[in-house]
């Protein structure tokens, strides 16, 4: 094998290959890069029997075959090169890289032990990747990070005719946003529940992509999703289980509710849970136009603050932890943020603030983005 | 209170007075829980094993414990306290710290206060004690145990650091053995050594919050209120076994009696703890201990039985004898004071269930429905902590 190319696209290749690979695995060769080169250019690939990438990259090629190299090393010395072509050339068990003045001899690693990696045909439909990437940073915060529970710790797609809600849920707070969807293969309705980790690396790499394509299959018993885009193919295994119906805890009408400034209320909440243990949630007092934030349950340290607020309804007060109301604040994307108070039958339960974005203090935001998070009682 | 125990032993035992005795359950392993001073005056400490005390005063009385008499007369003197201050604040069975600067215009002065405190203790109940009267908490406690036994101590503000300096500096509070022994390989051996050398060099050697602490205490700066509502730090029980354990199923029974009894504790107290940790101490009294901090707090006995077997697990000690296990709850937080969920899909059966026997056990008595695997006879559980 040998091979030429150009020294960003390789290190961009490489990294994007790496980055998906899990820090530490049990099995060495899965910790590899596997490098194709054929008449068509090069693809990189990575897999680790959950998630799998591919990236096609064009390249002069003037030797076929196939190598697996250390997905690390290869990644930091790719990082690390003269601005020069880089030259692959396989001697043996060996794989000398050479670039400008630099020389590098790497280890090739039994590349015929190397698992297939999944193939997927036929696509699904199509996503519009900004939307999809900011769809999936707003919904994420909301998974959770415990794996005693795994179908909550993925983001769930649900596709029904023209769009795709992507859900999550740590079981405190649901997160909710729709995007448009095209659908492109036979089945109309789906859902697909991808690990979060997951989807939040494809959200971030291809976010400038213009449109994702998406392609859901069942094959020996094995759920798998591919997102393509950019010569670039990330497929994942699905979670398996059924994600909790939370779709019916949103109320349907919100009458009573406050507008406040995100960015006012996003530091206020940050000083103001400074002298507050990290469990702790603060008290929010809504009344008379405004909000007072109050650390409460400290022995040695207090504090409060005030910020404007619009207020519709009733005066309300409610007990909410500090950083699951930032994370919702952080995904409104929006100057203004809506904070409805919804009542429950059960009277021993606070009901959940429910978080939207307006683009001003009187407009609601055409943005499908939802956050409810179930706030505390209130001890005091 | 002096020699609380023991004294309220006496009570009942006229014959025993001003003679020396323990308190404590008359086994090979038990430890002294409480002496009379004539016993004291022998050698005798509270903790020390009863076979030692037995080889100093080979006829030392054996008195056997009653916590329920402990509690009931430390109720009594508790009142008399009110009686005096609503700023009563108890440290435990018996001792408590008084606040009287609002009782001097009806009482007199701190020290007519505490003649009569002690007069009114001896009066209704027999005991004898021991009152000190300062301007801070912990120089009062200082000025007490000075007094004892049946003494009265008044430090005015003005001579506190008189009577501060030439003190040991393990008198000083939160310096225990390890402590000391840092102090000393630096020199310092009394309170007025530690207090003219420079605060920044006891917080290299202790650290940022002892070091700062104690050079506070040592020039008698102790701003702490008297408050009378005190949050338990932690809730605990352990057990000493009358012959070493090696068997694991049995250590484990053991710590189900103690989770049930810690989560009863909990849940009483509507707290909830955060950290679980288990003490383990083997027969050559190595004393290891473990904790884990949950991501929620718990009430559970159930729970806290997983949490500590699987720590016990983890400590593989293989076939080594185990003298001591006990079960501590830590981290507690107001129970319903976490966060609650938006659905509720697991409701966890056994904390209903345990409250259930909470109410059962109040109504026939403790231990009126237990685990199937306790109905073995396992060794009784003392309290775990001993009075000061």
């Amino acid at each position: 094998m040998k091979f030429q190319v150009n020294r960003d696209v390789l290190s961009e290749a490489v990294s994007f290959a790496v980055k998906m690979l899990p820090a530490r695995t049990t099995l060495p060769i899965l910790s590899g890069v596997l490098i194709e080169a054929s008449t068509e250019g090069l693809v990189f690939s990575s897999f680790d029997y959950e998630v799998s990438t591919q990236t096609k990259v064009a390249a002069t090629v003037e030797t076929p075959g196939r190598v697996l190299v250390s997905g690390r090393l290869l990644a930091e010395i790719a990082n690390r090169l003269p601005n020069a072509p880089v030259t692959f050339e396989s001697v043996e068990s060996r794989i000398q890289v050479s670039c400008g003045s630099a020389n590098f001899t790497l280890l090739s690693m039994p590349v015929e032990e190397y698992p297939t990696i999944p193939q997927v045909d036929g696509e699904t439909g199509v996503l519009p990747a900004e939307e999809f990437s900011s769809a999936v940073s707003q919904v994420a915060v909301a998974a959770s990070r415990d794996d005693v529970t795994p179908v909550i710790t993925g983001v769930q797609l649900e596709i029904t005719g023209n769009s795709l809600s992507l859900v999550a849920t740590d079981r405190y707070r649901v997160a909710i946003r729709d995007i448009p969807w095209e659908s492109t293969g036979t089945v109309a309705d789906i859902t697909a529940l991808v690990p979060a980790r997951t989807i939040q690396e494809i959200g971030k790499t291809f976010g400038h992509s213009g449109n994702i394509s998406i392609s859901i299959t069942n094959k020996d018993d094995r759920e798998l999703i591919a997102f393509t885009a950019d010569n670039k193919t990330v497929t994942s295994l699905l979670i398996k289980g059924n994600f909790p119906p939370v779709k019916r805890l949103f109320p349907e009408k919100v009458e009573n509710y406050a507008v406040v400034n995100t960015a006012e209320l996003i530091e206020a909440t940050r000083r103001v849970k400074l002298v507050v243990e990290r469990e702790a949630a603060l008290r929010f007092t809504f009344a008379n136009n405004g909000l007072t934030l109050e650390a409460i349950g400290g022995e040695q340290a207090q504090a409060s603050e005030t910020i404007d607020a619009v207020i519709s309804g009733p005066d309300v007060v409610v007990s909410l932890k500090p950083d699951f109301l930032l994370d919702g604040l952080g995904a409104v994307h929006s100057e203004f943020t809506r904070i409805g108070f919804t009542s429950v039958e059960n009277p021993a339960k606070p009901g959940p603030v429910l978080i939207t974005s307006q683009t001003s203090k009187d407009t609601p935001s055409e943005d499908a983005y939802r956050y409810l998070l179930q706030p505390n009682l209130l001890l005091r | 209170m002096d020699a609380f125990f023991a004294s309220v032993e006496v009570l009942d035992r006229p014959d025993v007075v001003g003679k020396p005795a323990v308190v404590a359950h008359d086994s090979a392993r038990s430890v002294v829980t409480s002496a009379t001073y004539e016993a004291r005056a022998m050698g005798i400490r509270s903790a020390m094993p009863l076979s030692n005390a037995k080889r100093l005063v080979p006829d030392v009385i054996v008195l056997e414990p009653h916590f329920e008499k402990y509690r009931h007369y430390s109720q009594l003197v508790m009142k008399i306290f009110h009686d005096f201050t609503p700023l009563v604040e108890q440290l435990s069975i018996d001792e408590a710290f008084l606040d009287v600067s609002g009782a001097q215009k009806i009482f007199g002065s701190p020290e007519e206060i505490a003649a009569q405190i002690k007069q009114r203790v001896f009066e209704e109940t027999g005991l004898p004690c021991s009152v000190g009267v300062a301007s801070t908490k912990f120089v009062a406690k200082l000025a007490s145990t000075k007094s004892k036994p049946n003494g009265l101590l008044v430090i005015p503000e003005e001579d506190t650091l008189k009577f501060l300096h030439p003190l040991p500096i393990d008198a000083l509070w939160g310096v225990g053995k390890k402590t000391a022994e840092i102090l000393h390989k630096r020199g310092l051996h009394t309170v007025a050594d530690v207090a003219h050398s420079p605060e920044q060099s006891l917080i290299t050697a202790l650290g940022q919050a002892a070091g700062a602490h104690l050079y506070a205490l040592s020039w008698a700066r102790d701003n702490r209120p008297v408050t009378t509502e005190r949050v338990d730090k932690s809730i605990g029980k352990e057990h000493t076994f009358n012959e070493d354990v090696t068997d694991l199923e049995k250590l484990k029974a053991t710590l189900l009696f103690q989770a049930d009894h810690v989560g009863a504790q909990l849940r009483k107290a509507q707290l909830e703890a955060r950290t679980i940790g288990l003490k383990v101490t083997f027969s050559d009294f190595e004393s290891l201990t473990r904790s884990r901090t949950l991501p929620e707090g718990t009430s559970v006995g159930r729970e806290i039985h997983k949490i500590v077997c699987e720590l016990l697990d983890d400590l593989r000690i293989g076939g080594r004898a185990v003298r001591l296990i006990g079960v501590r709850a830590a981290g507690l937080v107001e129970a319903g004071g976490q966060q609650l969920s938006l659905w509720e899909d697991d409701v966890d059966p056994w904390k209903d269930a345990e409250i259930v026997i909470d109410q059962v056990d109040q109504k026939f008595g403790p231990a009126s429905v237990r685990p199937a695997s306790l109905l073995r006879k396992i060794e009784p559980t003392r309290e775990s902590g001993t009075p000061g």
